[in-house]
């Protein structure tokens, strides 16, 4: 084994004992604010991924990202006990009631016309396996539209951007089943197996780093299969690719569902650390953010990524709370962004990258030339 | 007589009005190493890819052995024995040398069944071999970015040689090559001879002299000759369309 290849095995386990070993570190409050820096970090894996693997740059991940939101959300919503105080003997959403035609039934199969659609969502299990199952199926399906025409690069940014737009859309103006723009809040706890994930509590905490700690294990793993290789091959040169017999479409399409299956876990766990999901998770300006965190960290770097993601917003909190840096942390961020692109275009993977690789080679001329006493000292 | 590994039929591509290929028919014998001369335009590289399905014919068929593969999708062609080494070479420039191989290397096309690390030693010594073939072996753990003009094209050759394909189309081999570079490449291609067939684009007569069994001249998109080399280099209408303008070098 290389030492290059040690050192990669040595920070993903450094990195996974960080965030296991974090909770003596803080308060409650504290772990719920870097429980979300978590999610963060599965969304920049998820990022890179696509980006820096596949060549895909996908500037509508909140899309997915907000389905699996929406989907945990809904089952959450119904276990609230405000759903359950509505008058109903099974819980029907409070929003649906304040804006019910007079004499509707409070009843979820008919208090709206598409009320019916909550029906499912009675069962926890319904809304977590939604939650990955639906973005799955729809990058999926998007994956097959677009890359089976062989549309690729900045093309695939723009319909992926104007898809999330348009879903963001449609939630909002599906008011009655979506509650619009004010989204779903007041949510229950996520339960599963008799534990109760209180968002404050260490279990889910715990829950997300170990969500983050597989998917990046997972991700690292799939890159290094030979279906990894060949989606490297064919962000270099579909054409080749193809003439060595891959079908190119097939291995971008799962590569882009893996992707968009990390975010909607990420959305469910966001859903259970912040207790409520909403239109903004598909704002474009969120989208972008995950880009810009991909690109700081690194984006051919899975744990570059994910690091990255948490790192940014890491800083960020500590800028606001000082009252004047607040406004300027979107110049900041630009300004990080553009000083990253223009500087070091593999972002700080690509650094720690560099930076090793100048130490091995040190010590392989260290080795070459024993006999030289500075260079044994200095080593 | 041999099997025909090759069959071009009539073959016609229209580009709006302008027929860069026209009816041409071409077959190649199992393990035969046919060499397609031209002048620039000639349409020899559009003829590669009607062959290799980058660009759909408009008349005319192609066969691989039996199998018709008319503007089939090039993974698909490529999957029925097809291989192809481009004008510009083209390998994986973020992946090492070795890698690149391997690439080729991956006889099972589809997804799932890539879901899986490493190789096997019968196919790592496969690498090897090309490695040691193409003479990249001190290059096996570096960027293909990084390699010279040369070296790229050798990686590309060795690619096909990895991928095995029944056919080998090879569209310029030794374009921008040094003459060190360009014997190199002949011993390459010699060594391919016999095991595949090959159809290669060449105007470095000195290689083509090399390497070739038999020539077919295309001119303005349309077959003007074939035959030996000595046969071609007599051949007064090549002598007037193609060689007259520069001569036999
Ligand atoms: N896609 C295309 N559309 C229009 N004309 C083309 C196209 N591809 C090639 N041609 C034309 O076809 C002719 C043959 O080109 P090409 O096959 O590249 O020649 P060669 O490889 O023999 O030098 C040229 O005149 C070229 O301009
Ligand atoms: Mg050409």
């Amino acid at each position: 084994m290389s030492i290059e290849r040690k050192f990669q095995i040595a920070a993903y386990m450094l990195f996974i004992a960080v965030i296991f070993a974090a909770p003596v570190f803080g308060d409650e409050f504290w772990l719920n604010r870097i429980s979300k820096y978590l999610v963060y970090g599965m969304l920049g894996v998820a990022i890179a991924l696509t980006w820096g693997y596949a060549g895909i740059l996908n500037l509508g991940q909140g899309l997915f990202f907000g389905l699996g939101a929406y989907m945990l959300a809904m089952s959450l919503k119904l276990s609230s006990l405000t759903s359950l105080q509505q008058g109903s003997d099974r819980p029907v959403p409070d929003f649906m009631l304040w804006n019910a035609e007079p004499g509707a039934p409070t009843e979820l199969c008919c208090i709206n016309k598409g009320s019916f659609l909550w029906l499912p969502f009675q069962s926890q299990s319904v809304g977590l396996v939604l939650g990955i199952v639906l973005p799955v199926v729809i990058a999926g399906a998007l994956g097959m539209l677009v890359f089976r025409k062989r549309i690729s690069g900045v093309f695939v940014s723009i319909i992926t951007l104007a898809l999330v737009l348009l879903v963001r859309l449609v939630m909002v103006d599906a008011q009655p089943v979506t509650n619009g723009f004010n989204g779903l809040t007041d949510l229950g706890w996520l339960t599963i197996g008799g534990i109760e994930f209180d968002p404050y509590s260490r279990a889910t905490y715990y829950l997300c780093a170990a969500c983050l700690s597989l998917t990046l294990i997972g991700a690292r793993l799939i890159v290094e299969t030979r279906a990894g290789m060949i989606l490297q091959a064919i962000r270099d040169d579909h054409v080749r690719a193809r003439y060595l017999g891959f079908d190119v479409s097939l291995y971008q399409v799962f590569f882009f569902v893996i992707s968009a299956g990390i975010a909607g876990v990420a959305g469910m766990l966001y859903v259970v650390v912040a207790e409520f999901a909403s239109p903004t998770f598909m704002d474009l300006s969120f989208s972008v953010t995950m880009v810009v965190w991909a690109a700081v960290g690194g984006r051919s770097s899975l744990l570059g990524a994910c690091i990255g993601a948490i790192l940014i917003n890491m800083i960020e909190a500590e800028v606001s709370e000082t009252e004047a840096l607040v406004e300027a942390w979107k110049a900041i961020i630009g300004l990080i962004f553009v000083l990253v692109v223009l500087f070091m275009p593999r972002g700080l993977g690509g650094v720690a990258h560099d930076v090793l690789r100048w130490f091995v080679r040190r010590r392989k001329l260290g080795k070459a030339f024993p006999a030289l006493p500075q260079q044994s000292e200095a080593l | 007589m041999s099997a025909i590994a090759l069959t071009i039929d009539g073959l016609s591509v229209d580009f709006g009005g302008f027929r860069a290929v026209n009816n041409v028919s071409i077959t190649v014998f199992d393990g035969e190493l046919r060499v397609l001369l031209g002048a620039n335009g000639a349409g020899k590289t559009t003829l590669m890819d009607l062959v290799s399905g980058k660009t759909h014919s408009t008349q005319g068929k192609v066969f691989v052995y039996d199998t018709d593969i008319t503007n089939w999708p090039e993974h698909r062609i490529a999957r029925a024995g097809i291989g192809r080494k481009f004008q510009i070479p083209s390998v994986f420039r973020d992946l090492t040398v070795r890698q690149n191989l391997q690439v080729a290397n991956c006889r099972n096309p589809s997804v799932l069944a890539n879901l899986r690390f490493g190789f096997s030693r019968a196919e790592a010594s496969r690498v090897d071999d090309v490695l040691a073939l193409t003479g990249l072996e001190a290059e096996h753990g570096m960027m293909a970015a990084y390699l010279s003009h040369g070296q790229t094209q050798w990686l590309e050759l060795g690619m096909l040689i990895v991928q095995d394909p029944k056919v080998v189309l090879l569209d310029e081999p030794t374009a921008g090559m040094t003459q060190a570079e360009t014997r190199k490449t002949a011993q390459i291609i010699n060594n391919l001879k016999g095991r595949h067939t090959i159809l290669v684009v060449e105007h470095d007569m000195g290689f083509v002299r090399e390497i070739a069994e038999r020539i077919t001249v295309l001119h303005l998109g349309e077959v003007l000759a074939e035959g030996s080399v000595e046969d071609i280099e007599r051949n007064p209408k090549v002598r007037e369309a193609y060689l007259g303008s520069k001569g036999i070098s």
